[in-house]
């Protein structure tokens, strides 16, 4: 099931205009059977499982449900500036042999994705060729090539699939961020280890009007915001197709501000900001419903996904050498090689 | 007239078996460049022949008595070269280059030394040789000052394919035939390797075609035989960065894009 109409959607956006949100294959499709093939069986087993099954379309994964929000975006952007290029582009990457490939564009075509992009790897690392071509946002099951993407300055996710999948909207992205350690530095987390939560927002009291340093995925909360402003300027406010969400344990009493101040000095707009003030994020996200959740804390990021919320990790800063106050290890997800 | 001589320093490939590869002069030594002893400096193409003997190696670790190999041979295409052989042959074995034989021919007989030769593959710095070659039924690439940066622990080989016919690629059934047997016989010194440390990698680099036409030339490339490794779809993003970080030997266009209908 390889051939299929051409599209209709008209000529591809350049790299330099679009904003590339490169995935790795195993989150956007749920390959677990097979990646269980290659951890019992071994490399040969799994090859030839993977060509003996070329034609039957993988199911989708975590990330499947944010692509398709992506692209729901794009139609819309398409509807109000037709010859703008400034649109989501999707790149599938992954670590496979290219003629394991196949069943993976089969499965693009199978499930309508307007993927037109894909580096396949053959074992090597992904990240230069993120690099080459301007990835605005990588998603990957693999901590450790996220994390080599980080330290190139690349944002960058390690994505987890929730137990039970909530509904989100097929029309609305939402994406929501936590705040120290993703859109931040990790200066005042590095308080909160130190000190506690208590002295955490004293300090931040203290220190309100010094913005804060950039996180890693600052960029990215920065690409969403133009995007929506295109939509505010043909008068989609209120029903704008992106929302984002701050969803942070600093309290609206105290640290907040500094983190709100911090933002507007940026230039950027944040829709909903959830001031937590220590408490659990799963309960707020499942009512949120969010594509997205960028957490630096593993525990967070367990919470969330419990409660059904596509969560990923972000791996930077203090929170990754001192161990969890919670107790929980991270996961480790083996990549394939 | 054209003269082939043989490398004694060299043990002779089998004739049927194994996979020539012609390499010019100018490719093969820095022209401009001798040193006192009147000896050529070496010129782009020594990480290429560095990796093809990488490869005879590592085939005949693998099996002994392979005959499968690449077998190099030095082409001179202008008469002044020709001219020069005696120094051509001192250099070449000065620098212990596994070349097997030299073939000394001038601009108006090289092409027909290069189907005497039974040549799969021919490898100049000059466009127009290329374009010769190519319409005579040669697949042929150009290496330039890149290759001289290339690895020498793998062969890399990339097939670019473009949406854009080029209209002075020969489609005649023989260049086909040609550029498929060539392949064929990559991908058969593939197959002997496992899928990590291969001392041969293949990629195919899509630039302006979509996904679908790369998985028919995907396709195509498994009816010939041809486990691709890498593919990058770019989608129409500038294949320059990609390439740079591939650092391929050599680029395989005309021949690869004329397996297309």
């Amino acid at each position: 099931t390889v051939g299929r109409p051409g599209s209709t959607l008209g000529p591809r956006p350049k790299p330099e205009n679009s904003i590339t949100i490169a995935v790795s294959s195993r989150v956007l499709f749920n390959m677990e059977k097979e990646q269980q093939i290659f951890e019992q069986q071994g490399m040969e087993e799994y090859i030839k499982y993977q060509v003996e099954h070329e034609t039957e379309p993988f199911s989708p994964g975590p990330a499947f449900s944010f692509v398709k929000a992506l692209e729901a975006v794009n139609t819309q952007l398409r509807d109000l500036y037709p010859e703008s290029e400034e649109l989501f582009d999707v790149v599938l990457i992954t670590n496979n042999h290219a003629y394991v490939g196949l069943r993976l564009i089969n499965t693009i075509n199978h499930h309508q994705l307007f993927i037109e992009r894909f580096c396949m790897t053959g074992g090597n690392s992904p990240i230069g060729y993120l690099k080459a071509y301007n990835t605005n946002l990588y998603l990957s099951s693999d901590p450790v090539k996220v994390h080599e993407a980080l330290g190139e300055g690349i944002a960058a996710a390690t994505m987890f699939t929730p137990d039970k999948m909530t509904e989100v909207s097929e029309t609305q992205l939402r994406v929501a961020f936590d705040g120290d350690a993703v859109l931040f530095s990790d200066e005042s987390e590095q308080i909160y280890k130190a000190h506690g939560l208590d002295k955490f927002f004293e300090h931040e009291k203290a220190h309100e009007n010094k913005p804060l340093d950039h996180g890693p995925l600052k960029g990215f909360l920065e690409v969403l915001g133009k995007l929506q402003k295109k939509f505010y300027a043909k008068g989609q406010r209120m029903d704008c197709p992106i929302r984002t969400y701050l969803v942070t344990a600093r309290s609206a009493a105290s640290s907040g501000a500094r983190a709100l101040k911090t933002l507007r000095l940026w230039g950027l707009e944040i829709d909903e900001a959830l001031f937590l003030a220590g408490a659990p994020k799963g309960p707020i996200l499942e009512k949120i419903r969010p594509h997205i959740f960028f957490d630096d804390q593993m525990f967070h990021v367990e919470g969330a996904a419990e409660m059904g919320t596509v969560a990923c990790h972000v791996p930077y800063g203090i929170a990754q050498r001192v161990p969890e106050k919670k107790g929980l290890k991270d996961k480790e997800v083996s990549s394939i090689k | 007239m054209v003269s082939t001589v043989q490398n004694s320093d060299v043990k002779q490939k089998n004739e049927d078996q194994a996979v020539v590869v012609a390499v010019t002069f100018a490719a093969v030594f820095d022209a401009e460049a001798e040193d006192d002893r009147d000896v050529y400096r070496l010129g782009v193409a020594l990480p290429l022949l560095q990796v093809l003997q990488r490869v005879n190696e590592r085939l005949l670790e693998e099996n002994p008595v392979e005959h499968q190999l690449f077998d190099i041979i030095l082409i001179t295409t202008e008469t002044r070269q020709q001219q020069q052989s005696s120094s051509i042959i001192t250099s070449t074995r000065h620098h212990g280059l596994e070349v097997g034989r030299f073939c000394f021919s001038s601009e108006d007989d090289f092409i027909e030394s290069l189907a005497q030769n039974n040549v799969q593959l021919f490898l100049t710095t000059d466009g127009n040789e290329a374009l010769r070659a190519t319409q005579q039924g040669v697949p042929s690439a150009l290496l330039d000052k890149n290759s001289a940066s290339c690895p020498s622990d793998q062969l890399r080989v990339v097939l670019c394919q473009d949406a854009t016919i080029q209209p002075d690629a020969d489609s005649s059934g023989a260049s086909k035939k040609s550029a498929q047997s060539f392949l064929t016989r990559l991908g058969q010194i593939r197959q002997k390797f496992g899928m990590f440390n291969s001392p041969l990698c293949f990629t195919i680099v899509t630039s302006c075609g979509g996904k679908d036409s790369c998985c028919s030339a995907l396709k195509s490339l498994r009816s010939l035989g041809v486990s691709v490794d890498e593919a990058y779809c770019l989608g129409g993003a500038p294949r320059g960065p990609i390439l740079s970080i591939l650092r391929p030997h050599f680029l395989l266009s005309d021949g690869f894009s004329q397996l297309e209908g």
